[in-house]
């Protein structure tokens, strides 16, 4: 098999990085989101809890969070944990939601308290100071962070191809065990994940970090 | 007389270690404008934020309209929404133009629809004589742009009353001139207004009453006149003194 | 959970693996970095284009692809075998650099704008300069970032089961796997590897503390 022929192969696997990355993103923000702003203005216990969430999903290896959770919980809960989809969305995913949530809070407290109180000093209820003037700010803030937490989730997700998504780490890995070449999968491979986070991840840095400076959201 | 507006008794704010304002009772009646001096430290921002309910004073009743605040159940972002604030440091939203800085209470607070909303934003930037700058974000602005779109902002969704923090404060002295300028313009109109503010000509022109302030809590009251002639405390003497030779300096 | 026991010795063998590949990686991936931020900073424009490659290659792609390549490809090309363990040792110091080169640039960045010019007009050459004055600084500066690149490379080693290194994740998965119980011996690996990110920060923290210049900080 030559190379562009290895290359074809490969490519069947780029759709499940993707989707198990962009899946995982999207859990980090819905979940990690409300988490961050609870932990800034909720209440004490709900604080501990968020903290415990966050040390035990930043600090485990995603490689033991997933074969706990495929074939640990999966023994007692086949449904849904023996779909290696749903447990690579939901270790990363909430593995997202944990660092993202720590990317949101950096954000509410680089922005400050000042702009929650010029809100509330309106007569907006704290919900909606939250909604319409916290929020807006809070993801633009963010966006360079979220640059470097999306690339991670892509190279992460080579992680699940040990619990059988084929993705394009399983590509490679197939393709190498079939025709014994060693080099030439490795190296597409590792050019297509660089390929998949370098722009993206660049593009939301340039464009975050620019429009941070455009609005004076860096405090000095 | 005319009706009080907002009034408080008896209001203390103790942090931990610290009492901020210490037994404060005052009251500030229709088109009335009081101003509030006193040394740095001295609890004034506090009392303000008391008043306006950003932060819950220890002890002691908030009055507005004779409706307490203080009491528990209390609505009090429709309170807030009847109490105009002007921040020392500004504090415009960062992502919203100062059309839209503007505009954000008056959709969101008195639910207006859109273009009536928008109408009534443009007419306080015209008070403020901001309407050419409406599309500019506050980052593009100066320190005295900015303030006067704060003023627009509090101002728009005509509050009972408004109630500014050092509003000249942080900004460089040749831009005070304008702020001073929109605030002169409001008292003529005859906006309710309680002012922390050292700037003495101009609280020698508008106020009706000045207050001093010291240590939490008000050490003299009286005219301009009195403070400029002959206050009674010794500490309101010294501090007048000081502030005069400044004023003289610059 | 007392079968755990049993294999008390075979975890703690696994154990010290992690331990010294997570030690190496990070200190052998400190001095590393740090020639790669000088070279980077002071090196000329051809320099600086091959460090940029490098740390492309190593933070673009997924660790799985890095211990593959070195572990199957870079041999096959020099028709040779590596060692596992120690491929290991090598791909984790590597890594790791290519992270600390971009805090220590920063944290070099942060200081050496007046210093150098402090420095050299005292008649110190740009080397001196560099060792005297700004090195001593920015490697106090840099010791909380380390501190998280301590967490996350220590999480990445639990890919080293990849290429058969019986590190910590891999003995827990062989014996979940003679068992079929994979959430309790996961649990305790989790445990583990919780504790020893933790000893390791609290220590750096201790450090940091100790060696810090008062009046200089990086915000995170």
């Amino acid at each position: 098999m030559d190379a562009l022929q290895q290359l074809a192969l490969i490519l069947n696997g780029v759709t499940s990085t993707i989707t198990v990355s962009i899946v995982s993103f999207f859990i980090g923000i819905f979940v990690g989101l409300p988490l961050s702003f609870l932990r800034v203005y909720g209440t004490k216990s709900a604080q501990i809890l968020i903290d415990a969430f966050e040390k035990f999903f930043r600090g485990v290896p995603e490689l033991v969070l997933l074969l706990m959770f495929y074939f640990g919980v999966g023994l007692y809960f086949p449904f849904p944990f023996k779909n290696v989809f749903f447990t690579a969305n939901f270790v990363l995913g909430l593995r997202s939601a944990a660092n993202q949530s720590q990317i949101f809070r950096g954000a509410i407290r680089g922005i400050g308290d000042e702009q929650m109180m010029a809100a509330m000093s309106l007569g907006l209820s704290k919900v909606k100071s939250v909604l319409y003037v916290m929020l807006p700010q809070v993801i633009i803030y963010s966006t360079p962070g979220l640059g470097s937490e999306y690339a991670l989730l892509i190279k992460d997700s080579s992680y699940a191809y040990l619990i059988g998504v084929v993705d394009i780490m399983a590509y490679a890995v197939w393709i190498r065990k079939a025709t014994m070449d060693t080099f030439t999968p490795y190296v597409i491979s590792a050019f297509l994940y660089i390929l998949l986070t370098f722009p993206i991840a660049t593009f939301l840095d340039r464009w975050g970090s620019r429009k941070k400076k455009q609005l004076g959201l860096e405090r000095r | 007389m005319t009706e009080i507006v907002m009034e408080c008794k008896n209001l203390w704010k103790i942090y931990k270690d610290i009492v901020a304002v210490r037994d404060v009772s005052l009251q500030i009646r229709e088109g009335e404008i009081k101003l509030i001096f006193g040394p740095s430290g001295s609890g004034k921002s506090t009392l303000l934020r008391c008043l306006a309910m950003l932060t819950t004073p220890t002890k002691g009743d908030v009055f507005l309209r004779g409706e307490c605040l203080t009491k528990p159940g209390v609505d009090l972002n429709k309170a807030r929404a009847r109490i105009g604030f002007v921040f020392q440091h500004i504090y415009l939203f960062h992502h919203l133009t100062a059309l839209g800085n503007v505009e954000l209470a008056l959709r969101h607070v008195l639910k207006l629809p859109k273009d009536e909303a928008r109408k009534r934003a443009m007419s306080a930037l015209e008070e403020v004589k901001m309407e050419k700058w409406a599309n500019y974000y506050p980052a593009q602005l100066s320190g005295g742009q900015q303030q006067r779109v704060g003023i627009a902002r509090a101002l728009a969704r005509n509050p009972d009353i408004i109630l500014l923090d050092e509003p000249t404060s942080a900004l460089d002295p040749e831009l005070t001139g304008e702020v001073i300028d929109t605030l002169r313009d409001l008292a003529k109109k005859g906006t309710t207004m309680l002012i922390v503010s050292h700037e003495m000509p101009f609280a020698q022109e508008v106020a009706d009453e000045m207050i001093f302030f010291d240590e939490g809590t008000i050490v003299e009251t009286g005219t301009p006149e009195h403070f400029f002639t002959n206050p009674s405390t010794e500490r309101a003497k010294k501090f007048m003194m000081r502030l005069i030779k400044r004023t003289r300096r610059e | 959970m007392e079968f755990l026991l049993r294999y008390l010795w075979d975890i703690l063998q696994g154990f010290i693996v992690t331990v010294e590949v997570t030690l190496f990686g990070a200190f052998a991936g400190l001095a590393l970095g740090t020639l790669l931020a000088l070279g980077d900073l002071y090196g000329g424009r051809v320099v600086s284009i091959l460090i940029g490659a490098y740390t492309e290659f190593f933070r673009g792609s997924p660790i799985i692809v890095q211990l593959f390549f070195f572990y199957f490809s870079i041999p096959s090309l020099l028709e040779t075998t590596f060692d596992a363990f120690a491929v290991g040792l090598v791909v984790f110091a590597l890594n790791s650099a290519a992270y600390q080169k971009g805090y220590i640039k920063g944290a070099i960045a942060v200081i050496s704008e007046d210093q150098m010019m402090a420095a050299l007009s005292l008649g110190l050459s740009k080397i001196k300069a560099i060792f005297y004055v700004i090195l001593p600084q920015a490697l106090r500066l840099v010791i909380p970032a380390w501190s998280n690149e301590f967490c996350s490379l220590t999480k990445s080693t639990a890919a080293l089961l990849v290429i058969g290194v019986k590190d910590l994740t891999s003995v827990g998965l062989r014996i979940s796997s003679w068992h079929f119980r994979y959430v309790e011996t996961f649990l305790v690996v989790a445990i583990i590897y919780l504790a020893w990110v933790t000893v390791v920060t609290k220590i750096a923290d201790e450090v940091y503390e100790r060696v810090k210049i008062p009046g200089i900080e990086i915000s995170a």
